[in-house]
């Protein structure tokens, strides 16, 4: 028996990646889970993949119609929803001198209120015994070149787990943080290339990058009853680096 | 399947509270666990609770010789050990001002350098690949009125993890802290109800842990379930310390 059997999970950037690994893993423990991500071919494939506990639904955090078209959709079929795993996000470097206003409000839109919207309009759906589990980073506890706005609002999600543990006492939701380090998903190999991968790895004190099935792993311990006592919390699932 | 299937764990101070628990829980999971404690007749009865592949061993983690006994013990029976949870440990309250010698090296002795030992004496039976957890507590990132030096204790454990991962690298044995909040235990149910609805006042979760749920997070810590978790200091709080 799963420790997720019967639950409804949502999960933001389901497609690939990270978002990926932990649809895999959830449904594994018996969840239904919707996955959402703004490209209709990768939805298609990641629900072919994952099997007929996956529904696909596509979309941008950064778009509230898109959210809205989301959580009617989770209404419609199964009426309630248990765990929210907000993971979409998105950063690109710009040192500081060079940064724009457009690169601060792409940035923030999708990190923070695009998180901010995928937890309210989740809310209504909502029972007791909720788990949402929002997507910090080892960047936001740390100075990477360049990835300053990224850091930041890696950091505002950070916090948002805070007051939110206070905004939803009575109500049996709890809210985490999940913060990965470096992570060997398809698009991290691609930007980092053979060198980038080998010095993270160097990096990290368990001396390698995450398998994106190592974060699902932690996911799936945050959304099931395993963490009962646990809201407000970050787990930071980065092989050390972040730590040291 | 259990998550911990044919590993050997070292639990100190196992014989009571949410350590015992724990020690229950990864038996539950296929572990064959050792436990230690200071008084022979908790211990006796922890083991009798835990019913089947546990070892007491009678023993104070300040004390180095006893530390060596207990490993001693842990190498002749299994000759390893996968996973060492380093939970001794208890504060007494004393204010800036009124704080004497004794007080500060019980707390030390115990938690500070009891735990290092525990650590460097296992060290040579751990094996690669292995998980070490230390009990750490709230009180390190709070201000608690007379428990200075319980908090800093704690804190200097929270410190061991960030060295230790990176002199263990070469190793790949992880190193975390887990660090309860109010756990309903024996202690906390002989408070009158005003004290404890006060305490849960101050918690987001509304409730006090349960030695129960403090285990199942001790068991993701030493289970291949948290492979990528380390060096951290993990809050099981309800939410207490983060707000």
């Amino acid at each position: 028996m799963g420790k997720l059997e019967g639950k409804v999970a949502v999960i933001t950037g389901g497609a690939t990646g990270i978002g990926r690994a932990a649809a895999k893993r959830f449904i594994e423990e018996g969840a239904i889970v919707f996955i959402f991500g703004r490209r209709q071919a990768e939805l298609d494939a990641a629900v072919a993949d994952l099997g007929s506990n996956a529904r696909g639904v596509k979309g941008s955090i950064s778009d509230l119609a898109d959210l809205d078209r989301l959580y009617a959709a989770v209404k419609a079929e199964r009426g309630t929803l248990d765990i929210v795993f907000a993971n979409a996000g998105a950063g690109s470097p710009l040192p500081l001198g060079k940064i724009t206003a457009e690169h601060i409000d792409e940035t923030f839109d999708t990190n923070v209120k695009g998180t901010i919207f995928t937890i309210q309009k989740a809310l209504p759906l909502m029972g007791k015994g909720g788990s949402i589990i929002l997507t910090g980073s080892s960047a936001g506890t740390t100075g990477a070149p360049t990835m300053s706005v990224y850091s930041a609002s890696k950091a505002a999600v950070r916090n948002l787990a805070r007051t939110w543990a206070e905004d939803l006492k009575g109500t049996g939701i709890r809210v985490n943080v999940l913060s990965p380090g470096a992570t060997a998903t398809e698009l991290a190999k691609a930007a980092l290339g053979e060198e980038g991968q080998k010095v993270y790895a160097a990096m990290t004190p368990l001396q390698r990058m995450a398998d994106p099935a190592e974060i699902g792993a932690a996911a799936a311990f945050l959304a099931s009853d395993d963490s009962s006592f646990m809201t407000a919390s970050e787990l930071a699932v980065d092989g050390g680096l972040a730590q040291i | 399947m259990g998550k911990l299937e044919g590993k050997v764990a070292v639990i100190t101070g196992g014989s009571s509270g949410l350590a015992l628990q724990s020690a229950k829980r990864f038996v539950e999971e296929g572990a064959y666990v050792f436990i230690t404690g200071r008084r022979q007749e908790a211990l006796d009865e922890a083991v009798k609770l835990i019913g089947r592949n546990v070892t007491g061993v009678r023993g104070d983690a300040s004390n180095l010789d006893d530390l060596d006994r207990l490993f001693g013990t842990v190498k002749r029976e299994k000759g390893k050990i996968d996973v060492l949870f380093a939970s001794a440990g208890k504060g007494e309250a004393a204010k800036l001002g009124e704080i004497t010698e004794q007080h500060f090296d019980a707390g030390f002795d115990l938690i500070v350098r009891g735990t290092l030992f525990t650590v460097q004496k296992a060290l040579p039976l751990l094996n690669d690949g292995g998980s070490i957890i230390m009990i750490g507590s709230v009180a390190s990132v709070k201000g608690f009125p007379g428990f200075g030096v319980y908090a800093a204790s704690k804190a200097a454990l929270r410190s061991f993890a960030r060295t230790w991962v990176n002199e263990l690298k070469g190793r790949h044995i992880r190193v975390n802290v887990l660090s309860p909040g109010q756990v309903d235990t024996p202690d906390s149910q002989r408070l009158d109800k005003e004290t404890r609805e006060m305490f849960e006042s101050l918690i987001p979760r509304g409730k006090m842990g349960r030695p129960e749920e403090i285990a199942a997070v001790a068991l993701f810590l030493a289970s291949d379930e948290s492979s990528y978790v380390n060096g951290v200091d993990l809050a099981v709080d309800g939410g207490f310390s983060a707000i």
